[in-house]
C-alpha cells in the first residue's frame, strides 16, 4: 500500500542518508539551497529537505523542501500560503522553481522557517513522548483551530496532518507547528488511519483536495496519537484496518480499551464520527475549547443484515462492507450481482425493498444490453456500489477516487509515466456522473463538477494538439506546471511564463526542426488560455504547414501580445526558422525574398507580434493570390498557343501548298503584264 | 427552336451536292462561250492562232493535267510561257500578218526555246514556291513558340513551378 511505503519513506527519511554532493541551488537569487547539506529528520516521504540560507538575513534558521519531479505539487495552497504566520503553523517563506543541481532540472522547491526541535513523533512504528491531557488543548488542539480558521479563509485544506508532521519550533518544546502541505498532492503521503473511510478507499493519489471535515478528522486521530505518545493500531494492516473502521467506527477502532481522559471523549468521538454530516465542524471544536461541554455523540450504525452474503470466503453483514470488498474484488463480484444474488439478499436480509428493486433495474438493463458487454458490466458494477454505498467514493475496476481527486491522480499517473487508460475510461464512460446522481443532495460544486467532467469527456473524444488526455490533466490541474519534454528544465506553471522559457529552450538549442509547441504545451494553453482557443488549436493540425504554422504564429502572437514580454528573440528566432512553409504560401518569388529579408529584422527584435502582422498581411495575401491566377491563366495561354501550333503542322503543309500555288500564279501574271507592258512599250517607242 | 429539315429539303442539298461532285461532266458554259468566241476569232488572225496554238502547248497542258482543289498551274506557267511568245507574237502583228509567217516562225527553234524555257521557268516557279512558302511558315511558327516558351519561363522564374498548374476558379 502506498501509505506503507510513504511511512517507510518517513522512516527512511529520520536516518542519515549519504549526502549528494553538488554546486548548491538558489531560488529567486536570494535563497541558497545547499545540495551537500541534507536534513533527513526534515524531510517528507515524497520530498527531501537540504539546508537554505537567506543571503539577505544569514541568520534566519531556514530549511528547503525540494519537491520530487514525479509529483504534481499543489501551487495553488502554495500561493494562498506564503508568508502566512500563525504559531501552529510552519511558515512558508518562499516557493517557486529552481535549478537543482543533483537531478539536473528545475524542480519546485519550497522554503520554510527551520525547526528548533524535532518531529513530534518520529515515525509510526516507535512510541514518542506523549502530550499531557491538560496541555493538549494549548498545544495541538487550539493552535489548529487558528490554523484551520485561516485556512478556511484562504479557501484551501491542509490534508497532511499527522502526528509525523508537527514540529517542535522552539528549543523547550513548547510551541507545535504543522509542517508542509504542499510538496505532493493532498493526503497523498497521509497514513489511512489518519484519513476517512471514503478518502481511504481512495488511491492515495485520487484522494482530492477534501473538505476542512477531512482535516478534522486527521486532527482527531492526531490527538488520540499524541494523549497515547504511540500509534494503537501500529500492528493493523490497511485492510483491516479500513473493514474495523467500516464494521466499529473509526473512534472504536483507535480507542478500544485505551483509557481516555474523560473531558477529550467528546471531543474525540465528535471529530471521528464517520458520518461526515454529523462530525464536529470548526465552531463546535471552538465551543468545546471555549468550555462548552455537548453531549457525547454515537456513530450511528449501518442496518445489519438478517443473513451474511457471502462472497470470497467470508460473510458480510451491512452493504458498506460488501460494497468496499466487492470494490476490491471487481471481476469476482460481477457474477453475484448479475445473478440477482445481491438484489435477494437486498429484499430479504437486508430489507431494503426500494433499493433491492433499482439494483434489478439496473442489473436488468446490463443484462439486455446489446453493447460491449464487459463495458456495460463494469459500469453497471460501479452504479450498483454507488446504490451499496452512496457516500462512498467513485470505485471503477478496483480504483477509488473522489470526484475531486481524478485531476490528481491523472497528473501523478502522468508525471510517473504510468497506465492513465483507468482514469480515461472512468471519464469516457461517465463514471463521475452516475455518482453524481447516486448523492441525495446536489450541491453547486457537485453540478460544476459533473459540466466539468461532460467537458474532459469532449476533450477526449478529440485527438488533436491541445486535446485529448493532455487537455484533460492541465483543465483538472489548474497549478500543474507543463509536463512537456519541449520545455527542458523550465519549470512553467502559468501561461505568462510559457512564452519566455520557449524563448530560453530556442536560444539555447538554436534553429531546431521541431515546432516549439507539442501535445502538452498545446494542451497547457489552452488550458490556461482566459479565451477559447480551441479554434486556433484545431488550426494547428491543419493538413496544409503553411496554414497550420499560420494558426500557431497566430497563437503565439496573441500570447504575446496579451501577455508579453515584448522581445522574445529565442522564440522568434526559433519560428523564423520555421516559417519557410509559411512563406512559401506566398506565390510570388520578389514577395517570398522581400519576406526572407524582413524576417531576421524582426527575430532580431524578437516580435512574434510583427512577424505574424507581416507573414499575414491580407491585403498582400489578396494582391498576391490575384496576381498569381492571372500569372497562372497568361502561362495556360501560351501552353495552349503552343499545342495549338505544334498540332497544326498537316494544316500548315496544306496551307502552305495553296499559298505557295497562289503566290506562283500571281507571280506568273505578273511577269506576263510586265512582258506585254515592255514590249508594248519598246515598239510603240 | 430549330426546326426539323423537311424530307424535301434534305433531297435538294444532296441533288446539290451530287451536281457539284460530278467531275469532267462537259465543258462549263463559261468554257463553251470562249472556245466559240476564239473559234470566231480564228478567220480573222489564223497567224496569231496558229503561232499560240503551238507555243502555249505548255499552258494547256498544266491546265488540263493538274488535278485538286488548288489548279492554279496554267496561271503561272501561262503567264511566263505568254512572257516568252510576246515579243514574238508583236513581230508578227506589226510586221508580216501571214500564215507563213507564222509557220517560219514555228520552225525557228529559238522562239520555241523562249516559249517552252519561260514556260519550264514557270512550272519551276509553280513547283518551288510551296516549300518555300511552307518553311517560312514553319520558320515563324518556331519562332512563335519560342517566344511563347520564353514568356513561360519568366512566369515560372517570377512565380515557380505552380503556376503551371492550372488555374482553378473559386468554387471549381
Amino acid at each position: 500500500m502506498a501509505e506503507a511505503a510513504a511511512e517507510g519513506k518517513e522512516d527512511r527519511n529520520t536516518e542519515a542518508s549519504p549526502a549528494p554532493a553538488g554546486p548548491p541551488g538558489t531560488l529567486r537569487d536570494r535563497y541558497l539551497v545547499r545540495s551537500n547539506q541534507p536534513l533527513p529528520e526534515l524531510s517528507m516521504p515524497n520530498s527531501e529537505a537540504f539546508a537554505c540560507e537567506d543571503k539577505r538575513d544569514p541568520g534566519r534558521r531556514l530549511y528547503a523542501l525540494i519537491c520530487a519531479p514525479t509529483m504534481p505539487p499543489r501551487v495553488n495552497v502554495m500561493r494562498a500560503l506564503k508568508g502566512v504566520n500563525i504559531v501552529g503553523l510552519q511558515q512558508m517563506v518562499e516557493w517557486g522553481p529552481m535549478t537543482w543541481p543533483p537531478l539536473g532540472r528545475q524542480c519546485m522547491t519550497v522554503i520554510y522557517e527551520r525547526p528548533a526541535g524535532g518531529r513530534l513523533m518520529q515515525n509510526f512504528k516507535e512510541p514518542f513522548p506523549r502530550i499531557d491531557e491538560y496541555v493538549i488543548s494549548k498545544k495541538l488542539i487550539e493552535p489548529m483551530i487558528a490554523v484551520m480558521k485561516d485556512f478556511g479563509a484562504r479557501g484551501v485544506t491542509h490534508r497532511a496532518i499527522r502526528p509525523t508532521n508537527f514540529f517542535y519550533m522552539d528549543e523547550g518544546a513548547e510551541r507545535l507547528a504543522l509542517g508542509d502541505c504542499v510538496s505532493t498532492p493532498p493526503a497523498y503521503d497521509q497514513a489511512l488511519v489518519f484519513e476517512t473511510i471514503e478518502s481511504g478507499m481512495c488511491h492515495p493519489m485520487a484522494r482530492g483536495s477534501g473538505t476542512y471535515s477531512d482535516d478534522l478528522y486527521s486532527l482527531g486521530v492526531t490527538v488520540i496519537f499524541a494523549l497515547l505518545g504511540r500509534n494503537p493500531v501500529a500492528s493493523m494492516d490497511d485492510e483491516t484496518m479500513l473493514r474495523t473502521k467500516i464494521q466499529d467506527g473509526s473512534y472504536s477502532m483507535l480507542v478500544r480499551d485505551e483509557r481516555l481522559p474523560l473531558p477529550l471523549i467528546e471531543v474525540l468521538r465528535g471529530l471521528l464520527l464517520d458520518d461526515a454530516d454529523q462530525r464536529w465542524d470548526l465552531d463546535a471544536l471552538d465551543m468545546w475549547v471555549q468550555g462548552r461541554r455537548l453531549s457525547p455523540l454515537q456513530q450511528k450504525q449501518e442496518k445489519r443484515a438478517a443473513r451474511g452474503f457471502p462472497f470470497q470466503g467470508r460473510e458480510y453483514f451491512n452493504c458498506r462492507e460488501l460494497a468496499a470488498a466487492m470494490a476490491k474484488n471487481w471481476d469476482l463480484a460481477v457474477p453475484p450481482v448479475l445473478e440477482g444474488k445481491l438484489e435477494l439478499w437486498l429484499r430479504r436480509a437486508i430489507e431494503d425493498k426500494e433499493r433491492a428493486q433499482a439494483v434489478a433495474d439496473v442489473v436488468r438493463m446490463a443484462v439486455t444490453a446489446t453493447a460491449d458487454k464487459k463495458a456495460v458490466t463494469d459500469v453497471t458494477l460501479a452504479k450498483v456500489l454507488m446504490m451499496l454505498d452512496p457516500a462512498a467514493p467513485i470505485r471503477y475496476k478496483g480504483f477509488g477516487s473522489m470526484p475531486d481527486g481524478l485531476g490528481g491522480a491523472l497528473a501523478t499517473a502522468m508525471a510517473q509515466k504510468s497506465d492513465t487508460r483507468m482514469v480515461t475510461e472512468i471519464i469516457m464512460r461517465e463514471v463521475p456522473k452516475l455518482w453524481f446522481e447516486s448523492q441525495g443532495e446536489r450541491s453547486l460544486d457537485y453540478s460544476s463538477m459533473e459540466s466539468n467532467y461532460k467537458e474532459m469527456r469532449s476533450y477526449l473524444t478529440q485527438s488533436g494538439m491541445g486535446f485529448g488526455i493532455e487537455r484533460c490533466l492541465y483543465e483538472m490541474n489548474d497549478s500543474l506546471p507543463c509536463q512537456s519534454s519541449l520545455l527542458g528544465e523550465e519549470y512553467v506553471v502559468e501561461l505568462k511564463d510559457l512564452l519566455p522559457a520557449l524563448s530560453s529552450v530556442g536560444t539555447k538549442q538554436g534553429n531546431a526542426k521541431r515546432w516549439p509547441v507539442d501535445r502538452h504545451v498545446a494542451a497547457f494553453m489552452g488550458a490556461r488560455a482566459r479565451s477559447d482557443i480551441d479554434r486556433n488549436l484545431t488550426n494547428i493540425a491543419d493538413q496544409d504547414p503553411g496554414q497550420a504554422l499560420m494558426a500557431l504564429f497566430n497563437l503565439l502572437a496573441v500570447f504575446q501580445y496579451r501577455l508579453g514580454p515584448e522581445s522574445l528573440p529565442g522564440l522568434a528566432a526559433w519560428m523564423g526558422a520555421l516559417a519557410q512553409p509559411v512563406i512559401a504560401s506566398y506565390h510570388s518569388r520578389e514577395k517570398r525574398k522581400e519576406l526572407e529579408k524582413e524576417i531576421p529584422k524582426l527575430v532580431r527584435k524578437g516580435s512574434i507580434v510583427e512577424m505574424y502582422s507581416l507573414l499575414d498581411d491580407p491585403n498582400s495575401r489578396e494582391k498576391d493570390s490575384q496576381e498569381f491566377a492571372w500569372a497562372q491563366a497568361q502561362y495556360q495561354a501560351a501552353e495552349d498557343e503552343i499545342k495549338r501550333v505544334l498540332t497544326d503542322e498537316e494544316d500548315r503543309e496544306k496551307e502552305a501548298d495553296r499559298i505557295g500555288k497562289q503566290t506562283a500564279a500571281v507571280t506568273g501574271i505578273l511577269i506576263g503584264m510586265v512582258t506585254v507592258t515592255i514590249v508594248v512599250v519598246l515598239t510603240v517607242w | 427552336m430549330a426546326r426539323k429539315p423537311t424530307a424535301s429539303a434534305v433531297a435538294q442539298a444532296r441533288a446539290a451536292a451530287a451536281a457539284k461532285k460530278k467531275p469532267g461532266g462537259g465543258l462549263g458554259v463559261n468554257k463553251v462561250v470562249v472556245l466559240t468566241l476564239m473559234a470566231a476569232l480564228v478567220p480573222f488572225s489564223l497567224p496569231t492562232v496558229v503561232v499560240l496554238g503551238v507555243t502555249m502547248l505548255p499552258t494547256a497542258a498544266a491546265y488540263f493535267t493538274e488535278r485538286g482543289s488548288n489548279r492554279y498551274a496554267w496561271l503561272c506557267v501561262g503567264g511566263l510561257n505568254f512572257s516568252g511568245v510576246i515579243p514574238f507574237l508583236f513581230g508578227l502583228w506589226f510586221g508580216v500578218h501571214t500564215v507563213d509567217e507564222a509557220l517560219r516562225l514555228l520552225s525557228d527553234a529559238s522562239v520555241l526555246l523562249w516559249a517552252y524555257g519561260t514556260s519550264a521557268i514557270g512550272w519551276a516557279i509553280y513547283k518551288g514556291m510551296p516549300p518555300m512558302v511552307e518553311n517560312w511558315l514553319k520558320y515563324s511558327s518556331e519562332r512563335r513558340v519560342s517566344s511563347l516558351k520564353a514568356a513561360q519561363h519568366k512566369l515560372v522564374e517570377e512565380w515557380g513551378d505552380d503556376v503551371a498548374k492550372k488555374h482553378q476558379k473559386h468554387g471549381d
